[in-house]
């Protein structure tokens, strides 16, 4: 069988939910300036290689709809050769997308995709604009449970306490404020030319701006601030706005070609996605889903959890992020800095669709500096699974 | 030139300033409001970047205030939406905006020479026709105005409010010697009609007339308690509800207002009042003067006459000061016999009688307070004011006394009265004699065509001038104007073709009589009116259904009386929506339930500013079955333009606030918020002044009168089954949140089901009978479960809603 490679994964700096550098900016055009800014990176790559474009969005419907795929292929300024899909697999979308694309190219159906995801939360809202459940399911509501929920679930189950929580909330945006001091994530960031709506001189008028850094972060931050805010989703609760992810907008883009075509054209491989599992679980406890899917994608490479030298888990909640990474043993790692080590979601946000491939685009960059060989890339999904990339870096 | 206000500015952001600009914007009146730049950066300021030329530090104040206002419990704003109407900025850069006010109003510093250096600032910039007016409460207004020009003191006059202003109906209007008559008229009528607010024209005296007596009564009060050897919790005990005050009493009430306040007010009139024959018991006493030292100044420091505290084991408990010790020591609510008696009378008038002739401590310490009272507040007559009218009125709205001091010496007695001030020694007044001896017996009498009040001056009774826009209900029968009435309800004649149903059930509860008042009301009113007002005078427009008379059918399992009950309920409120003639209603405070459905059934609403209005049925474990649930769901959708549901409208959003509405039990705070939640239209009325209501409701039916057709049947576009899917999945999330329990959700899921219209699709248009039948079915269905009749019970019992 041929072999995938992945030349390059970049993203677009996050975006606070309504207040952030991209609020006002549409969806498209976020997934659009990322696939523009990878295709610039490779002026050998001519446009009409590319076979296809595949994005990962969760809510696919208004600026998202429309085969949302196909919109950013044609406004990316790639001809209309190149096709476009749209899937969603909620929060692994992403990363799926990355994982169709390798196995599309192994399959020897295409050479060149470009894959990745794009989701922009301050438009589209969770659960989409016409939110519909089964009215005939009452029986089993569990389908449509609430992500806030779930994550209380698992911390009452699983004994995950209020201040592990808020302590690894802390944690998080302590790193992610420390990578976005040392420059670490310029490498994987293009900028956008974002723009916002603003009164000036009494008239309302659409200004540009630059938006290069992620704007979530909440440093300086101390567990007793945290422990501050009521839990919104469970009376009694434990989780909060302090140790959840953030509603993000953003998008992420892998170049995933052959290797042959790589070498054809003097691309350099950066990493390939060797193996990849999803694992399903309870839906109202989604969160434990990594904690399935791990050891699934471990068992098809035949590795343990010790022959990976770094982890992203997507911290969709610190209550099952840190109740995974427990799980698989890997809490002193995470402390040594072997997971997460550029904080993760409860920080840098998490736009949906688009996780999976930002995190790609993080751990690849970061396995490159630290030098590592593997990486995994995981996240639990609503409605009861987990997502696990492994990756092998060239 | 005609006056008329539609801006105003406001001098001073602190917390009367600001809840006065509240105020005025809930009359629908622009605002500026400027206060003074803060003296100096602070250290914070600098390391935030701040120059002295940054906005952001030079609004401060005022932009201070306004968020402070915000915040502000019980709320100046009818919604904080009005906070959008109040323009902040700072005396230095800001005066020019003075120049588009058609009224200024200074609320700064009590200081005169702070004022008139201000009011300086403000004549150079006013426009010609500008009201400018001062809210303080102490320095005269001769000595703030003396140096302005002549046009500007014949425009200018004080205008003093009481805190909370938007609460507060006193409103004292103070002309200057040289203000002219037609500005003195105009606000005496924009601040009733306009503000809501009860005027009293005041002379320019120290204190003016509330403040006046009304330290006069407190200074009496403590004297006499500490005279007698009492407590605080004594004195409370005997000047409370027995008296006709209000239930904080005198401490209470300090504690509330900061006794900071009280003691400066004192201190104030002490120092103003040199010929006062009582002035010396305006100094402050020992023990507030301690108080004071040790700031211990009511609730805004935790602690001030009374403290709340926690026992050992957690239980909250109430402590009260012993100003002997001054030491906080638990509070023992005291006996009194004759207070215990005065609780048992039917009115006000005799609950007080009862106390002024008791025979215990109780009744000597009021005997000689209410004495005094009368006496001070008969010398001051004519001195802080014309008529014992403005000094009674000025009491029950400013201080919220139920009778006036003269009210108050009526319901004791003219004779029995100077017999006990004989017995107690005080000096009666020489005009107090002359009144006996002309053979006057009272301070107010009834005659015939009005009430009149007895004028010192003139030595007889004078006419209470009336007021045309007062509409008074009890008048208007006396006058044989009653055209139909049982137990629970009353038609009235108001004249010109108008009819009023005035309900009067104790706290308005719904009940049979009612209903069928509504639907006899409706026949009279077809054939005989122009059309009607469903309002009256109670505190409360209606509580809602009367659950016990619900219950007891429950018990005795009359389930078609039950059915039948709710058919007549939803087809009375059908009845008056569906009239030929326009019927406005005039909802004002609690509005709730049954209450709610009954005034939404009208044409139009005409509600009072202090509006509570909700459908807050599943409090007692059921749904709005009168037609309310109905109704919400066309008052929420019938905007939608024509065509945009067979087009798709998503009407989530729609529903998601009615079933949040009832499901939670929402109630208004005001009318506005009542038009936020959707129980009012956005083009319904809203009048400020209570007194005025019934007359802005009659106008309304007038007005409508005229091109009246009645609404065509509505067609109720609806969710169908999906959006029960919605509820139930958002249900699941609220019940494993636990902020719901499985009977919350279980008559949620009923009110669900009504409004999705039942089995149908997505985007079906249903009939009012279809959902009129629907809630009945929820209804009985529910009220025969025994969780429901708990929470009725528990009702009935506690006053509370119970959730089980």
């Amino acid at each position: 069988m041929r072999d995938a490679v992945i030349v390059e994964a970049v993203r677009s700096p996050g975006g606070r939910y309504k207040r952030g550098g991209l609020a006002n900016t549409r969806g498209e055009e976020i997934g659009i300036q990322v696939v523009r800014g990878l295709m610039a990176r490779f002026p050998q790559l001519k446009p009409e290689d590319v076979d296809d474009l595949i994005v990962g969005c969760a809510f696919p419907e208004a600026e998202q709809g429309m085969n949302f795929g196909r919109v950013i292929s044609l406004g990316a300024g790639l001809p209309i050769s190149t096709c476009g899909m749209t899937i969603n697999r909620f929060c692994s979308s992403g990363l799926q997308s990355i994982a169709d694309a390798t196995a599309k190219i192994r399959a020897g159906w295409s050479d060149v995709i470009i894959a990745g995801g794009c989701e922009t939360m301050s438009h589209i809202p969770m659960g989409g604009s016409a939110f519909r459940p089964d009215p005939d399911w009452g029986n089993r509501p569990n389908t449509y449970v609430s992500m806030g929920i779930t994550a209380e679930n698992v911390a009452a189950r699983y004994d995950i306490s209020r201040d592990d929580q808020d302590k690894f909330g802390v944690e998080s945006n302590r790193r992610a404020y420390e990578a976005i001091k040392s420059g670490k994530f310029k490498d994987e960031i293009i900028p956008i030319e974002a723009y916002r709506y603003v009164v000036k001189k009494g008239k309302r008028v659409r200004e540009k701006v630059r938006f290069e850094t992620d704007d979530g972060v909440r440093w300086p931050t101390t567990a007793e601030d945290l422990n501050k805010l009521r839990p919104p989703f469970k009376q009694g609760g434990s989780v909060t706005a302090g140790n959840a992810s953030q509603m993000t907008d953003g998008a992420a883009f892998s170049l995933v070609t052959s290797a042959e075509k790589a070498k054809q054209l003097g691309l350099k491989p950066l990493a390939k996605l060797a193996y990849f599992a999803v694992a399903g679980c309870e839906p109202d406890e989604m969160g434990v889903g990594p904690a399935y899917a791990v050891p699934k994608v471990l068992g098809m490479a035949g590795l343990k959890t010790k022959d990976i030298d770094l982890f992203e888990f997507n911290e969709a909640f610190a209550s099952q992020a840190l109740y995974c990474v427990r799980k698989l043993g890997l809490e002193d790692r995470y402390w040594a800095g072997d997971v997460n080590p550029n904080g993760g979601a409860i920080a840098l946000g998490h736009p949906l669709g688009a996780t999976g491939a930002k995190l790609t685009a993080q751990v690849l960059h970061e396995a490159k500096r630290r030098g590592d060989k593997r990486c995994i890339v995981t996240m639990c999904i609503g409605g009861g699974m987990g997502a696990a990339g492994l990756f092998e870096m060239i | 030139m005609p006056f008329e206000i539609k801006k105003a500015a406001v001098l001073g952001a602190g917390v009367m300033g600001a809840a006065i600009a509240a105020h005025l914007t809930n009359a629908g009146i622009e605002c500026v409001l400027l206060d003074i730049v803060p003296p100096e950066l602070t250290d914070n300021d600098k390391k935030k970047g701040l120059t002295k030329d940054s906005p952001e530090w030079r609004n401060r104040f005022a932009a201070g205030g306004l968020a402070n206002l915000l915040k502000a419990k019980p709320a100046g704003f009818y919604t904080k939406k009005n906070a959008s109407m109040i323009r902040t900025g700072n005396f230095e850069d800001h005066l020019k905006w003075l120049a588009g006010a058609d009224w200024v109003i200074e609320v700064v510093i009590e200081n005169l020479k702070i004022k008139q250096d201000l009011f300086a600032r403000v004549e150079k910039v006013i426009s010609p026709n500008c009201i400018v007016t001062t809210n303080t409460s102490g320095i005269p207004i001769k000595d703030i105005s003396a140096n302005f020009g002549p046009k500007l003191k014949e425009r200018f006059l004080g205008t003093h409010f009481f805190n909370p202003p938007r609460y507060m109906k006193l409103l004292e209007i103070i002309p200057g010697a040289e203000t002219r008559r037609d500005v003195v008229d105009f606000m005496v009528g924009f601040c009733e009609n306009v503000l809501g607010k009860g005027v009293v024209i005041c002379k320019d005296v120290p204190n003016f007339i509330g403040n006046r007596i009304g330290v006069y009564d407190i200074s009496n009060a403590i004297n006499l308690m500490m005279k007698k050897g009492m407590r605080f919790e004594d004195l409370d005990a005997v000047i409370g509800k027995a008296l006709g005050r209000p239930g904080s009493a005198v401490f209470g009430t300090l504690d509330l207002v900061g006794l900071d306040t009280g003691y400066h007010v004192m201190n104030n009139l002490y120092a103003a009042v040199p010929d006062d024959e009582m002035r010396e018991l305006f100094k402050p006493s020992e023990f507030m003067a301690k108080m004071m030292e040790k700031k211990w100044l009511g609730n805004k420091t935790k602690q001030g006459f009374y403290k709340k505290s926690k026992d050992a084991s957690g239980k909250k408990t109430k402590l009260v000061l012993d100003y002997n010790t001054f030491e906080y020591v638990p509070f023992k609510s005291p006996k009194f016999e004759s207070v215990s008696a005065a609780r048992r009378s039917d009115d006000i008038a005799s609950s007080i009688r009862t106390v002024f002739n008791g025979k215990d401590a109780a009744a000597e310490l009021a005997r000689e307070y209410l004495c005094n009272n009368f006496i001070y507040a008969a010398n001051r007559v004519p001195e802080i004011c014309d008529t014992i009218v403005g000094i009674d009125n000025a009491m029950k709205w400013g201080y919220n006394h139920v009778l006036g001091p003269f009210e108050t010496w009526d319901a004791v007695g003219l004779k029995e009265s100077v017999q006990a001030m004989k017995k107690l020694k005080l000096k009666v007044p020489k005009k107090i004699d002359e009144m006996i001896k002309g053979g006057f017996e009272s301070f107010y009498a009834k005659k015939k065509d009005g009430v009149y009040y007895y004028d010192f001056g003139k030595k007889n009774y004078v006419k209470l001038e009336e007021n045309p826009r007062i509409i008074l209900l009890p008048s208007l029968k006396e006058a044989n104007r009653l055209i139909k009435s049982n137990l629970g309800a009353s038609l009235i004649d108001t004249g010109d073709g108008v009819a009023c149903l005035e309900f009067h059930t104790k706290m308005n509860a719904v009940d049979q009589d009612i209903i069928n008042m509504i639907s006899e009301s409706c026949d009279i009113v077809e054939r005989d009116f122009a059309g009607m007002i469903v309002g009256n005078h109670a505190q409360n427009f209606s509580v809602g259904a009367n659950i016990f008379m619900v219950l007891v059918a429950v018990q005795k399992g009359d389930w078609d009386v039950l059915d039948k009950l709710i058919s007549d309920f939803q087809n009375a409120n059908m009845k008056m929506k569906y009239l030929s003639r326009p019927v406005v209603s005039a909802p004002a405070g609690m509005v709730l339930g049954g209450g709610c459905e009954m005034a939404i059934h009208a044409a139009r609403v005409q509600a009072c500013g202090e509006t509570y209005m909700g459908l807050v049925e599943v409090g007692v474990g059921v749904i709005p079955a009168g037609g309310g649930t109905k109704e919400l769901m066309v008052r929420m959708t019938e905007g939608i333009p024509d065509g945009a549901v067979a087009a798709g409208l998503n009407m989530q959003q729609f529903y998601a606030k009615v079933f949040e509405n009832i499901g939670m039990a929402k109630v208004a705070t005001s009318a506005a918020e009542a038009m936020e939640l959707g129980y009012l239209r956005k083009t319904d009325g809203i009048s400020l002044n209570r007194d005025q209501q019934l007359w802005d409701a009659k106008q309304a039916v007038l007005g409508l009168a005229r091109f009246y057709r009645k609404p065509k049947p509505a067609m109720i576009p609806v969710m169908g089954e999906n959006f029960r899917g919605m509820c139930d999945a958002m249900l699941f999330n609220m019940a494993h949140g636990n902020f719901i329990s499985e009977h919350d959700a279980h008559i949620a899921r009923k009110l669900a089901f009504i409004l999705s219209g039942g089995d149908c699709a997505e985007g079906t248009f249903v009939t009012e009978q279809e959902i009129l039948d629907l809630e009945r079915e929820a209804f009985l269905s529910l009220i025969g479960e025994q969780k429901t009749q708990d929470r009725i019970m528990h009702m009935l019992s506690t006053g509370k809603p119970l959730r089980n």
